[in-house]
């Protein structure tokens, strides 16, 4: 409150001086007050924003915990810290999000992922987890260096969960149940050491074998495909030469149906033919005989290419093959007519 | 003159409150000390505290607190070099006594790491790798697609879990006396040594190489059994239609015969007959124009020429 002396135009006087400078004074005084009381009023106002809550610290003491909107406290007294208990936060383990866009770029941390499987492989884990801030005294005034702290036990923990499981649970059939119990764990822990913090989830990232032992995996992976394809490739043989050859078994058997109609048909037929034919021949055996011996004969007969009569005293053949004209002029009347009528020998 | 006593009065007033008044804040506790010596008891509740001017509030943290074990590269017990890397949480329990021993934090930081650094370096060096990365005897699940792949999880006696405890335990005894309190040690980070590394990655590469030769006999062989299941079915489809073709062929040729039988075979005459007819049937069949006939006049045909001749 050093104020300027009053300027060179006063009068030495001592008595005027302390005259002039108490009015002055005076007039200063209130302007103070007015600014101290201003300054005093606006450090006791304060807002909470909607997603935090304010905690009051009253000469060093905890004295309640605000909610969001317009709020008062005791200016110099009492410390305010507001903490964001509605919002969720997250930390990234084993990789850092570079830049938090549409598209974010990862750098992977080995450090921090690099970790050893129950069966004495190596494995490398990206997790995240997020939390939320449940209990706004413990989270500020309970554990030193919270956030240091909690990405040690995250770390732990995960690490203590994937050395209990094998590499191809962590890789892949086991990453569901790894989630889960490292939630447990890691909630178990929180609470043991009062932080204040509500574990949501924990989500693992990518998973992966190291790398200078990738390509025998992803070796794997053909393999097993490979496997898929040779069966593929047997099942589609299969289906090419079995049901074809399921057609021509039913083919084969048709055709036998075929025969066996045709066979049977045929005998009764023939067998009926004969009976009617026999028939005939019971009432008249002999006539029937030489009509159809005769017929027969008729039809027979023209077809054949030389026909050679021989007398029943003639001991060899030769003599007539010789005379190969005569043999014409020495059959019966009968035969020659029907040569004849044949034209063509 | 008046004013100036009061001004004065005022002011002594105020520097004898700053100096016995103190805050203790919520996350501290405090000590008061006399020359350098503590007097009195600790003061482990927060608020307004009230001292004699002389003496002196000494400050605590209250809450938990950090300490981290120095990365190392330790042997275990089946001399595999790990690099082991712990964490610890402790508090200053009796800050009297932590005053007293410890001084400050620095202090106790650094009586930390030796009795924890040591207490891990026994830890390791008594235990099996396995007996370091396991916790429980879980069985790991079962993967339809990798049929006992891996070396599988092995058994264990003691376990992660159970050495932390114990470090915990023996730590805890050494730092009894020493006002401060360890609350827990885990295992941050467990890793293979620079030199173990390549031998896991060949011994991992040699295990999947296993694991994809399986796979490709597996389906070779899954392979044959279906074509052999194909040159099965075949046999059977086409033996069956054999069997079934034949069956109803004979069962054809023998419904035939008997339809024949039973026309051809009614009597000693029918038979006779039979024989007639078939046989003129056969001069049908059997005549062509290459056949020469040589009929002897005595025959049987030339005897009708005969007796139907002029």
């Amino acid at each position: 409150m050093a104020d300027n002396f009053p300027g060179g135009d006063s009068p030495l006087d001592l008595g005027n001086v302390t005259k002039v400078l108490r009015e002055r004074l005076g007039g200063l005084k209130i302007v103070a007050l007015v600014v101290v009381v201003g300054l005093l009023a606006l450090n006791s106002v304060y807002t909470v924003q909607p997603e935090e809550v304010g905690v009051i610290l009253r000469l060093g003491k905890y004295a309640g915990t605000k909610e969001p909107g317009l709020n008062f406290k005791i200016p110099v007294v009492d410390q305010l810290e507001k903490v964001p208990v509605r919002r969720q936060l997250k930390q990234e383990f084993g990789f850092r999000s570079e830049n938090v866009a549409v598209r974010s770029s990862f750098v992977g941390n080995a450090e921090e992922a690099n970790m050893l499987t129950g069966d004495l492989n190596a494995a490398v884990v990206e997790w995240v987890v997020q939390y939320r801030v449940v209990d706004p005294y413990r989270y500020l005034y309970r554990v030193r260096n919270l956030d240091g702290t909690f990405r040690d036990m995250s770390e732990a923990v995960m690490r203590k969960v994937v050395g209990d499981r094998t590499v191809n649970e962590v890789l892949t059939v086991g990453r569901a149940d790894i989630e889960g119990t490292v939630k447990l764990e890691l909630q178990a822990l929180c609470d043991q050491y009062e932080t204040g913090i509500d574990i949501d989830q924990v989500v693992l990232q990518s998973n992966n074998p190291p790398e200078p032992v990738k390509p025998s995996f992803n070796a794997v992976n053909q393999a097993e495909q490979e496997l898929e394809r040779l069966v593929n490739e047997a099942e589609a043989e299969y289906n090419r030469v079995i049901p074809r050859a399921e057609g021509q078994a039913l083919q084969t058997i048709q055709q036998a149906e075929g025969y066996a109609l045709d066979r049977v048909n045929r005998a009764q037929g023939d067998a009926t033919r004969f009976n009617a034919l026999y028939e005939e021949f019971r009432q008249a055996p002999e006539v029937t005989r030489k009509r159809l011996f005769i017929e027969t004969m008729e039809r027979v007969l023209p077809k054949v290419g030389r026909k050679i009569v021989v007398d029943e005293d003639v001991d060899g053949l030769t003599p007539i093959m010789s005379f190969e004209g005569v043999s014409t002029a020495r059959t019966s009347r009968q035969v020659a007519a029907q040569q004849a009528g044949e034209g063509t020998p | 003159m008046k004013r100036i006593v009061v001004v004065i009065l005022a002011l002594g007033l105020l520097l004898l409150a700053n100096l016995s008044l103190f805050i203790v804040r919520e996350d501290r506790q405090a000590i008061i000390t006399e020359f350098g010596a503590p007097v009195g008891d600790a003061i482990d509740t927060p608020g307004l505290k009230f001292k004699l001017p002389w003496r002196n509030a000494q400050y605590f943290d209250r809450r938990f607190l950090e300490w981290q074990g120095s990365a190392e590269e330790l042997p275990t017990r089946d001399k595999v070099f790990i690099f082991v890397d712990t964490y610890a949480r402790w508090r200053i329990s009796d800050p009297l006594l932590f005053f007293q021993r410890l001084r400050d934090e620095r202090g106790a930081q650094s009586r930390l790491d030796d009795i924890l650094d040591g207490e891990t370096r026994n830890a390791i060096a008594n235990h099996d790798l396995i007996e370091v990365i396991r916790s429980s005897n879980r069985e790991a699940a079962a993967d339809e697609s990798y049929p006992d792949a891996g070396g599988g999880l092995e058994e264990i006696v003691t376990g992660r879990d159970k050495i932390r405890q114990d470090i915990l335990a023996a730590a805890q005894t050494r730092t009894d006396d020493l006002g401060i309190q360890v609350l827990d040690v885990q295992f941050r980070r467990i890793n293979y040594g620079e030199q173990v590394e390549p031998d896991v990655f060949n011994r991992m590469i040699s295990e999947r190489q296993r694991i994809a030769d399986r796979f490709r006999s597996q389906g070779q062989g899954q392979a044959s059994e279906i074509l052999g299941n194909m040159d099965r079915d075949l046999k059977r489809i086409e033996s069956e239609a054999y069997r079934q073709a034949t069956e109803i062929r004979g069962r054809a040729d023998a419904e035939a015969t008997e339809i024949y039988a039973s026309a051809y075979n009614q009597s000693v005459q029918s038979r006779n007959f039979y024989e007639f007819l078939r046989t003129m049937e056969a001069f049908e069949t059997t005549i062509d124009p290459n056949t020469w006939l040589v009929v002897s006049t005595d025959s049987d045909y030339f005897s009708f020429l005969k007796a139907s001749g002029p």
